[in-house]
């Protein structure tokens, strides 16, 4: 049998070998990298919406903030759930006339849970210790901003909250899902 | 608190590499990694045949790929492994492709390794000094098959859920360790949460670890014996028909792998991804077949009843896998040419028939079962709704209760908790209210105006002032039943009789109570579009409405106490009565 010339005829087969190696791979990388990359273009987490029953107005007394949970109905990827809690809030209210204001529990910097310390009459994060007063606004420690406030209405009776979530770490206040 | 600067030795200073081969060289020694890699020499010549183990490991890459994709949105319990196995095929992006070639990729997978075990056989390549890799490669064909069975259970729909238990009652059936191996197996005494969380942690864990150790294995003891050349050739034509593996070998091995993986391709695309049937349920009477290559084995257990079903599922599979272990031992062919290994030759192609025979066999029968066909067909449409309704989210509960989100089934619920305390629906009489069994066919409305007051109608609601029965002929009750039936819209209802019951009304004095147009009020409801869609879910919102039951009304407003979209699965439900069975 002849032998064609030796060295084109490697290089190109080495060529086409690498070629249809990166076919092969490509077929079953990429539309897995697609798939992985799916909860970027579409959330999979999505909580109600709408205003939730968190408390009886008359439960919230001036100068003591309540801490709440707003239960409701989640879709988590596959699942959906009618009664899960989303989440808590403190509920404040300045003076016995003053409308009630709603913070989210998460602290902006890094998502842990503030709590109230009764003695400081102020909200503390108990992971990097950045300090809030009762209207949100932060004293000292990394949080770039102060407590989110949520929507909170009353129907005369009852609080509603609308529970929602925001960006931790950012000096703006993004809501996420 | 400040923290002072570490001082850091400044690195030895050292000449920079020639190239980035060289430093490479220096740390890898690049000359036997690379032979390690790309293989050395074909003794004979390159050849496709010998592609196929190439290709085999490049379909299992490919399941591993795949796979770890897959694991990533995969949740192995039975309640939530239908429901992400949905997620992944309706709504990821591209989630019904990379679950499509890892099943279809898997009969590859077959495919590929037993053509490249047949090649074995007939090249001789299992023969000595081979005997051990021979071995190591029915190893690897073996956890072919245990990947297959394992994996098969993980969707937890009808078909994987079926074959399993089938599976798991013929392990237990095994002599004296039998029941220990199912209950292994099953993690515990029948099929739950902890056969998922085995059958995937061996399928994504052990599996994978003991296939990479046996195939390198396997591979290794192929590079130190190189590859068995082509029987015909003489010792002179294989030195000068010797190529590099690379790239000669390896442009086949690349190029037969790249069209096998295109052919997968297109089966998942023309199928739209692998099959997910309705999610498992136990009480359902599925008509379980196993994935085709075990198709024989399900066949040639048709023919061995009762205590001789062992003969089929282990005593036959048993031998079988001895012999193959054992050929190296039992071959005492002089050459590796077919013709000198006779016995060989003649137990390959009885095997191959056989199982093509028993495959045949076993679709052909259920070819021609109009059961099976019906099982297959009610299974299709059962999945397909499962997955529609799967769309709107699970419950907690799992993958079955997604036919709760069927308007008509929550219908059935939201009946029980709010309606069927007052109403009848079986046919035998409401404690408070009518029956509404064949509510607004032409015999409920017979029935109701012939008695007003019976126990299946109006009866037990007890009514101060009810309505009188109707009095007429035959012909005039036929005219009045089809004008009160064409009110709801029927398609079916006789127009010009229904005219003639109209005509009867004033005749009848049933206008002294009812009306028959858009607003009217009397005491009695107004006929106009009574049992439309419309008209009865303004019953459930509020009875009481002056243009509907009036003072009359007995019956409890619902406008407040359910949603609207309740309300509008109950007035389709209660609608559905007219034509249910």
């Amino acid at each position: 049998m002849a032998e064609p010339p030796a060295e084109p005829r490697r290089a190109f087969l080495a060529t086409l070998t690498a070629a249809l190696g990166a076919v092969a791979g490509a077929l079953a990388l990429v539309p897995g990298l697609g798939f992985l990359a799916g909860p970027l273009k579409r959330g999979t987490i999505h909580g109600a919406d709408q205003p939730l029953r968190v408390a009886s107005d008359h439960e919230v007394k001036p100068g003591k903030p309540v801490r709440v949970t707003a239960v409701g109905q989640r879709d988590d990827a596959w699942l959906r759930l009618d009664h899960v809690t989303l989440g808590s809030c403190w509920l404040v209210r300045a003076t016995e006339i003053a409308p009630v204001r709603a913070f989210s529990t998460v602290c902006p910097h890094l998502g842990c849970g503030v709590d109230f310390n009764e003695k400081t009459g102020k909200f503390d994060c108990p992971c990097h210790a950045s300090s809030f007063d009762l209207e949100g606004r932060c004293l000292s420690g990394p949080s770039p901003r102060g407590l989110d406030e949520l929507d909170v209405r009353t129907d005369g009776r009852d609080l509603l909250v609308r529970y929602q979530r925001f960006r931790n770490g950012s000096p703006k206040k993004e809501p996420i899902g | 608190m400040s923290v002072s600067p570490t001082p850091v030795a400044p690195p030895p200073e050292s000449p920079r590499p020639a190239s980035g081969r060289a430093w490479l060289e220096e740390r890898l020694g690049l000359p036997g990694l690379e032979s390690a890699i790309l293989g050395g020499q074909m003794p004979g010549g390159a050849s496709l045949w010998r592609a196929l183990g190439s290709v085999a490991a490049g379909l299992f890459a490919v399941e591993a790929v795949t796979g770890i994709f897959l694991a990533l949105f995969y949740a192995p319990s039975v309640t939530t492994a239908w429901a992400s196995v949905a997620y992944i095929q309706d709504q990821l992006p591209l989630g019904w492709f990379v679950r499509g070639l890892h099943s279809f990729g898997s009969s590859a997978l077959v495919v590929v390794a037993g053509l490249h075990l047949l090649q074995v056989l007939v090249f001789g390549a299992y023969r000595r000094p081979r005997e051990l890799n021979w071995m190591l490669g029915l190893a690897l064909f073996g956890l072919t098959a245990l990947f297959a069975l394992s994996g098969y259970l993980l969707p937890w729909d009808q078909k994987g859920y079926w074959a399993k238990l089938v599976e798991a009652t013929i392990a237990g059936s095994a002599p004296v360790v039998g029941v220990a191996v199912q209950q292994i197996i099953q993690g515990g005494s029948a099929f739950g949460n902890l056969t998922l969380t085995h059958a995937y942690a061996v399928h994504a864990l052990v599996l994978p670890a003991a296939f990479v150790v046996f195939l390198v294995l396997h591979i290794y003891l192929y590079r130190k014996h190189g590859p068995t050349p082509k029987w015909s050739l003489s010792p002179e034509q294989i030195a000068t028909r010797t190529v590099a593996a690379w790239p000669h070998q390896a442009v086949r091995n690349a190029g037969l792998g790249t069209f096998a993986l295109l052919i997968v391709t297109a089966a998942v695309v023309a199928h739209h991804g692998a099959p997910l049937e309705s999610p498992a349920d136990p009480t359902s009477s599925y008509v379980a077949r196993p994935e085709w290559y075990a198709l024989p084995l399900f066949q040639l257990r048709m023919y061995f009843e009762g205590p001789l079903e062992i003969v089929a599922t282990m005593v036959i599979p048993g031998i079988l896998t001895t012999l193959l272990l054992a050929l190296p031992f039992l071959d005492r062919g002089r050459t590796n040419r077919p013709s000198d290994r006779p016995r060989v030759m003649v137990a390959i192609g009885l095997s191959v028939a056989a199982l093509g025979a028993l495959s045949t066999i076993s679709l052909a029968k259920d070819a021609h079962d109009p059961a099976f066909a019906k099982g297959r067909a009610e299974e299709k449409s059962r999945g397909e709704t499962a997955r529609k309704l799967a769309l709107k989210g699970i419950s907690a509960e799992g993958g079955l209760a997604v036919f709760r989100n069927d308007p008509l089934n929550h219908a059935r619920e939201l009946w029980g908790e709010h309606c069927g305390g007052c109403h009848g629906l079986s046919g035998t009489g409401g404690d408070k209210g009518p029956e509404l069994k064949g509510y607004n066919s032409r015999a409920w409305i017979r029935g109701f105006l012939e008695n007003p007051d019976g126990p299946l109608t109006m009866g037990p609601a007890k009514l101060d002032k009810g309505m009188k029965p109707v009095q007429g002929t035959s012909e005039e009750m036929d005219a009045l039943v089809e004008m009160v039936y064409a009110q709801t819209g029927a398609p079916d209802a006789d127009v010009a009789r229904a005219a003639r019951g109209h005509d009867l009304v004033p005749q009848k004095d049933c206008d002294s109570c009812h009306e028959i147009d858009a607003e009217g009020e009397n005491t009695g409801p107004n006929l106009k579009g009574r049992g439309t869609l419309s008209w009865v879910t303004a019953v459930i919102k509020d009875a009481g409405h002056g243009r509907l039951f009036g003072e009359k009304n007995k019956m409890p407003k619902f406008e407040a106490k359910l949603t609207p979209a309740e309300i509008d699965d109950l007035a389709r439900f209660v609608v559905a009565q007219k034509t249910a069975p």
